[in-house]
Formats: structure tokens, sequence, C-alpha cells
């Protein structure tokens, strides 16, 4: 029998970024209604458009119910009890990252975000977006070179709004969900992305997302356009300090993707999520899609999901464009009392396309982990084929594992192949490796991750390494 | 729908049996079942509503085994035709379950029910009067196979019950036979309840006619150490529901079901199952296939749900389709709701047409299109009925769906 004694004398390391930043913020009051909608989009100063898109999104928010056939309990969320708009106050104008407050750049120094000159070298891209503002936006010369424009949504609206006003909504309109339609009411940032025609984006782009306050809500929207025959690898991470209470994410992501175009698009989301006890942590509610447009045109989600208390995420794809691809590789790991219904959409609509989804479920402690999907074969999808794989393994008795995928095909010449298994870690294995003088620790540490690796391996290099670090540290203490 | 509205208006019938007052009064409140839940969403609600809308039969029109007995010794039973039944042989008895053991079972079965998810049980129970309930209590060994029917006819709502206690180490083959005229409705409920030991080889075989529509429910008890085997088949109704309701109340049981579903025209099919375990050691090998010609829809949603107790479950569950024409469409979810560590559990779905390549094969050796794609139907079909007990050569299953339509 496993010991369960042995793991749980693992050092247990806390979570590493739960630091707050002790700043100055410019924070609105509490609550939400149509003066605080305006009162946002007059600090960002929008354009009429943008407030007319925030305030119908309100109108139909408030219609609307809050969803509750996910395998997730939580207490109600008080909308009214949350900060919708909070930023650090800094000078009006920023021209160049040294004017930027030296404790932001020491908070992102601390979370390993290299913005500050000597650690550009990284050859990644970040644009970092503190509470509800961006920060900063490295490398963005070197960008422009090329023609790639990389800033937060907020300067893109004054920059570049035409490309807002013709892409923002259509892939996730402000009606599609409730958490959308909040979303897309009281965005403050996020990151917007263009790729011209042709153009193989130099580097890879990334988001850093840091909830700060512990009373305000982040909802951020993000914006990738790929043009024809372009490719871009963006990444996103995310962490938050710890709170005893519950802060609210509902983050809105959208991708187009034209002919023989392709966005990469990774996540590792280590958001707070809340002690042993299940107190605090973040509630994470994000509705990520992106539109395959053009022929031959690919889409990739990756995602490591190790934080936040509540996870309610399913990033899809629609695919529209003849041959067009989609694919999801997941890795979710529930701990403690967190709770994660996660999984994907592929939605065939034209024909020939092709969907991959990889979906890997660890639940361990008292967590429940539910993958959620659905695979849909429209009527013109001819010679379209899906494949999806959805692995759980269960760590301890009290953790639970569920399944739930949805298959609806109308299209007879298509194929949809599913499968899925629930297992725990072998013991013969685990004996195996300890026989050959493997730590037990450390053999579930490689069960675990070569459990997970069809998924690393479709993750940048950087989160690779990163992703497997994480793994193991939060199942700490878990294993029995 | 008159029947709901008669439920609704409590305006039936006098001599109401006690079960059937608490099935009414459950549904009063909600005479409907929410059919924005999961488990109602996919019904065609027209299709269910054309269900409720024949008026309720409760006599029994005399109707005509369509096939003859294979063997003198198969004890043939119809519901609804008032017969005594007492059979004390040597080895085994067969005997009707008296009304106060009936009442008490079903009493405590209701305390279980969900008003959402039994719904079909209630509806059944509501109107299932005295005579259209069979019970019966199995005991003893080399008992002789078993043939069941339920009958709806014409442009009536039928509702037909059937409880069957299995007493310990008893084997038995059971074929229980759904038929439907044309214009009808039924409403069929069977309980098991499979003491420890106890093995049956059970078959549901349904097929209607021209327009009819059933709403066949089956709940299963499994005490420790029984076997239960399930094949069923359902083809030809203009919409048919079937509702699989396992629970293995203290694990170490074993349940194999193979079931298939045919539709074709506008026809509507639909199997949901749930099978828990509620002890360790549990053994599910489940496969369900569904073909979909025509506008046909057909539909399958399976849960499996493995508590904490049920430690060392060995749960599988494959739901295999083919989709036939560009019309038809095919939904499937199978899913596992697992707490329990020391498990394992799988299930796949594939959802394709006829494989291209074996049709291609057979064609180079002179076979015709049609007999090609008939060669392929028939191994597709033959897996499932070759699964359901003492049909396998007089009903002529196989010839059935590969000739007809």
């Amino acid at each position: 029998m496993v010991n369960e004694n042995l793991v749980k004398d693992v050092v247990k390391e806390p979570y590493k970024y739960g630091f707050v930043t002790d700043i100055e913020t410019e924070k609105i009051e509490k609550g939400l209604n149509e003066d605080i909608i305006k009162l946002i989009s007059q600090k960002k100063e929008e354009p009429k458009f943008l407030l007319d898109f925030r305030l119908k999104a309100f109108k139909k928010w408030q219609k609307m119910k809050e969803p509750d056939w996910a395998a997730l309990g939580y207490k109600k969320i008080d909308y009214q009890d949350i900060i919708y708009y909070s930023a650090p106050k800094q000078k009006e104008k920023i021209s160049s990252l040294d004017e930027v407050d030296p404790k932001l750049l020491e908070t992102f120094d601390k979370l390993g975000i290299p913005l500050t000159e000597q650690k550009k070298l990284t050859n990644v891209a970040v644009d970092a977006v503190f509470d509800s503002v961006s920060i900063a936006t490295t490398f963005r010369e070197e960008l422009a070179e090329h023609g790639v424009i990389f800033c937060s949504i907020s300067e893109a609206v004054k920059n570049h709004a035409d490309l807002i006003e013709k892409y923002l909504g259509t892939v996730v309109p402000a009606s599609d969900n409730y958490f959308a339609a909040l979303n897309s009411a009281v965005f403050s940032d996020g990151s917007f992305v263009y790729i011209p025609k042709g153009v193989t984006c130099p580097m890879d782009l990334s988001s850093y997302f840091r909830i700060n306050s512990g009373d305000s809500g982040q909802f951020e929207r993000t914006l990738i356009i790929a043009e024809e025959s372009s490719s871009v690898s963006y990444l996103e991470g995310c962490t938050a300090p710890m709170f005893d209470t519950n802060t609210l994410h509902a983050a809105v992501v959208e991708l187009i993707v034209l002919d023989d175009a392709s966005i990469k698009y990774s996540t590792v989301q280590n958001w707070y999520a809340g002690d042993e006890e299940g107190v605090g942590g973040i509630f994470n509610f994000v509705t990520k899609r992106g539109k395959c447009l053009g022929k031959r045109s690919k889409i990739s989600w990756s995602q490591v999901e190790t934080g936040s208390a509540i996870t309610w995420k399913y990033p899809s794809c629609l695919l529209l464009g003849e041959e067009s691809v989609g694919e999801f590789y997941s890795v979710a790991l529930t701990n403690n009392l967190q709770q994660a219904d996660t999984g994907t959409k592929m939605i065939h609509i034209g024909p020939k396309t092709k969907s991959t989804i990889v979906s890997k479920g660890i639940s361990a402690g008292n967590s429940k982990n539910s993958y959620r999907g659905l695979v849909k074969m429209g009527t013109k999808a001819t010679g379209s084929r899906n494949y999806s794989q959805c692995d759980s393994m269960l760590i301890g008795d009290q953790a639970s594992a569920n399944t739930f995928p949805y298959i609806k095909s109308q299209q007879p010449n298509s194929e949809i192949e599913h499968e899925a298994s629930t297992c725990r870690i072998s013991e013969d294995q685990l004996f195996y490796l300890q026989s050959r003088g493997i730590e037990f620790e450390e053999a579930v540490s490689m069960m675990v991750s070569g459990f997970c690796r069809d998924v690393f391996n479709q993750l940048p290099m950087e989160f690779a390494a990163e992703a497997d670090k994480l793994l193991a540290l939060k199942l700490e203490g878990s294993v029995g | 729908m008159e029947i709901i509205e008669k439920i609704r208006t409590n305006k039936s019938r006098d001599n109401l049996t006690e079960i059937q007052k608490i099935c009414l009064h459950k549904l009063q409140s909600s005479p409907l079942p929410n059919l924005k839940s999961e488990l109602w969403r996919l019904s065609n609600k027209s299709k269910l509503s054309n269900f409720l809308d024949y008026s309720f039969n409760e006599k029994d029109s005399k109707f005509d085994i369509p096939y003859p007995k294979n063997s003198q010794s198969t004890i043939r039973l119809i519901i609804g035709e008032n017969c005594q039944i007492k059979l004390i042989e040597k080895n085994y008895s067969i005997q009707q379950l008296s009304e106060d053991e009936l009442q008490k079972y079903i009493k405590e079965q209701i305390s279980y029910f969900d008003q959402n998810e039994n719904w079909s049980d209630l509806l059944n129970l509501s109107l299932s009067c005295k005579n259209n309930i069979l019970g019966l209590n199995i005991n003893g060994s080399k008992i002789p196979p078993i043939e069941i029917f339920s009958h709806a006819s014409s442009n009536s709502l039928n509702a037909k019950t059937l409880v069957i206690f299995l007493e310990k180490n008893c084997e038995v083959e059971l074929l229980q036979v759904n038929l439907s005229e044309e214009n009808s409705s039924l409403s069929q409920s069977t309980f098991f309840c499979l003491k420890e030991n106890s093995s049956v080889n059970h078959g549901v075989v349904s097929y209607g006619e021209n327009r009819s529509n059933l709403l066949n429910s089956l709940n299963v008890i499994q005490q420790n150490n029984s076997a239960y085997n399930l094949g069923s088949l359902h083809f030809k109704f203009n919409y048919a529901r079937f509702e699989i309701n396992i629970k293995q109340s203290a694990g170490n049981a074993k349940t194999n079901i193979k079931g298939m579903q045919i539709t074709k025209k506008d026809e509507q099919i639909s199997t949901y199952t749930k099978i828990e375990f509620n002890g360790p050691n549990g053994f599910l090998d489940q496969i369900n296939k569904s073909l979909a010609d025509d506008k046909s829809h057909a539909i399958f949603e399976g849960s499996i749900i493995v508590p904490k107790i049920a430690q060392r479950t060995n749960a599988s569950q494959l739901s295999r389709n083919l989709l036939l024409s560009n019309f038809a469409q095919i939904d499937t979810k199978p899913q596992l709701e697992i707490i329990a560590d020391d498990v394992k559990c799988k299930h796949g779905a594939t959802i394709s047409q006829l494989n291209e390549e074996e049709l291609f094969y057979m064609r180079t050796r002179g076979i015709t299109l049609t007999e090609a794609s008939k060669l392929q139907l028939s191994s597709y079909f033959q897996e499932i009925i070759s699964f359901i007990p003492i049909s396998k050569d007089k009903w002529d299953l196989l010839d059935k769906l590969l000739n007809e339509n």
C-alpha cells in the first residue's frame, strides 16, 4: 500500500505568488450600474461605439441568469459588492518603461516576468496587466517593424479603432453567456494582437495578468487577429495574492484566423486557489473562443489549469473554413477544495475540418474535476473528423472526476471518435520505480508528468518546464 | 394532451389504488417533466405531446401474439390478461405477487422517485390499474424460458407494469416484448429485483407500427453476486424512449448491457441509462448501438456513477453510432461521475457511416452495393441480437431489421 504520510511529509511550499504589492491605487466605488459603466468608459476615453457596446451588453446581462448547469458549487456572487475598476496611480502618459512605478516593475520581477531591459533577452514580448490596466508592453518597436501590433486593448481602442470596431464581439457576442455579457459591459483592459498578412510573428507574445486588490474583479478582454498566411504563438499567465475573500475573474478571449493562418494560444493558469480549508481563491469564469474563418486556418489551445477555487472555462473553436483545424490540449489539476468544470467545444461547420481534443484531469484532496466538451458536426461538415481523448487520474478517495462529453452529428460523411478513462496511479508502476531506488514522491511526480506528457509536448518551451514543476508543487501533500 | 389535463384536474376515474393516488399526487403539481433539463431537452416536444394525446385505455382488447411458441416448455404471459399465475413444479415456482407485496415494493420505489428523472414511471403507475400490473415471484432452478408481452391497441394510450422478484440462487431467461399497433402509445414500466446469487438473461424487444409511441422504463436492483444481462432492441417507433436505471445495491454484482435502436423516416428513439454502484467490486460492460437513417434522430445518454464506497469498480461503456443520411442526426453523451479512486472506468463513443473500405472490398468480389451494405449492417446488428435470449431463431429479428421498410 502507498504510504500516505510519506508525501505529506514533503515540504509544503506555500503559494509563492501570494504577496500583495503595496501601491497606491485608484479605485471606483463598488457596484454595477449604467453610471459605473459610463465612468469606466470615460476614464478610458473610449469612442461612442464602445460605450454603446458596453451598455447594450449590460442590458442583456441584467436579463440573464447565472448558469447553474456546471458541476460546481459555490456561494452566490454579489455583483454589487465588486469594484469594477482599479488601477495603480501613475503619471499621465508613460513614454518608456523607466517611468513605470518601480514598485510595479518589482512586482513583475518577483513574478519572473521580464519587463525590464536587461531581462528582455528572453525574446518574449510581454503585455503586463495589473488589476484593471495594462502597465507595459515590451518589444513594441521590434514587432512594429514586422507590422505586428501588440498593445493593450485600451491603446488599440485609441489607435486602431477600426479593427476593434470590426472584430470586437464577433466571436463571443455580448449575449453569448452570463459572464461574457458581464465582461463586455465592464472589461477594463487586456491585450490586442494583429498579425498582418504573410507575417510569422518573430517572437512569442505573452500577457501576464495580475490581480492585486482583493475587492476588485478582473475583467480583461483579449483579441487576436491573424491575417492570411500569418502565424503567432501567444502565451498567457496569471497569478493573484492570497486573500480570504473570493475574487471574481471573468475574461473573454476572441481569436480570428483567416486563410492559411494559425494561432497557438497557451495558458498557464495559476490564480490563487484558496487555502486547504477552501477559504479565499479566485472564481475564474472565462469564455475563450476562436473562429477559423479562413481555409486551412488553425487554432490550437493548450492550457495548464492549476489555480483558482472555481474554474469554468471552455476554450472553443468554430471551424468554418474548409480544412480548418482546431486543437485543444489541457491539463487540469485540482487539489484541496478546488472545483474545475472545464473542457472545449469543437463546432465543425465547414467541410473537411479536423479537431483533436486531449484532456487530462488530475483530482486530489477533496476536489472536483469535470471535463465537459461538445463536438458537433454540422450538416455541411462533410469529410470532417474529430478525435477526443479524456483521461482522469484520481489521487485519494475524496476527490471526484467527472466526464461529460456531448457529441452531436448531423453529417454521415464525418467521423467522431471519443474515448475516456479514469484510473488511479498504478501501484505496480510505483513499486517498480521505487524498487529502482526512486523516491516515492519523485516516482509519483514522474508518473503524473508522464500522464500529462501529451499535453506538455504541445506547450511552448518556457511553459513546459514550468508546468511540470507547477504540477509537482501543487500535488505535494496530497498523494495517498 | 388529454392525459395531462386529466391528471391536473384529477377528474379521471374512481376506484384508484393507493399507488395511483400517490403518483397522481406527485404529478399534479407539475404534470410534465422539465423539458429544459438534461434528461428531456433533446426529446422532440411535439412527439412527446403526441404520445400524450391518445385517450387512456384501461381495458385491453384481445390481441394475438404474432409468433408461435418455439417450444412447449416456454411460458407465455400477457400483461393485462387477467389470468392467475401459480406454477409450482418440482424444481421451481412462478407465482403472482400478492397485492400487499406489490404495494409495499412499489411504494418503497416511489419514495426514491424524482419527479423529473422518474417521470415515465410516475405516469405509468398513476395510470396502471390493478389488471395491468403483473407481479411475479420466481424461485428455484431449471426454470423454463419466460416470454412476457405488453401490447398497445390502436388510437389509445395503454399503461402496463411488470414487477419481478428473482429469489436467491435462481437463474432465468426472460424475454419481454412490447408491441404497439398503429397510432398508439404504450407506457411500460418494469421493476426487477435480483436477490443474492441470482442471474437473469433479460431481453427487451420493442417494435411498433406506423406512428406508434413508447415510453419504456426499466428499473433494476441487483443484490450481492447477482448477474444481470440485458439485450435490448427498439425500432419502428414514431417516438420511443427507453430509460434504464440499474442500481447495484451493495456492489459485487455483474451487469452486461447490449442495446440497439434503429430510427428511420422522421422517428426519434432515445436510450437513457443510469448505472449506480453502491458497493465495491461492481462490474459493468455496456454497449449501445444506434443507427439513424432518413430524417430520424437517435439519442443515447449513459451515466455511470461511482461513489466513494464503490472501490474496485470496473466499468466500461461504449456508444457506437451509424449515421446513414444527410438529414438524420445522432446525439450521444456517455458520462462518468467518479469519486472512488481505486477504479477502472472508461467510455468511448464513435459516430461514422459504413466502412467504405469494407464495402469496396466486397464489391470487388462481385457483391452488389446493396448486398454489401446489408452484410455490413447484419454484422453490426448481430452482436446485439445474439445477446437477446429466446428470440434468437423464431423472431427473425435480423430479417425484420434488414428487409422491412
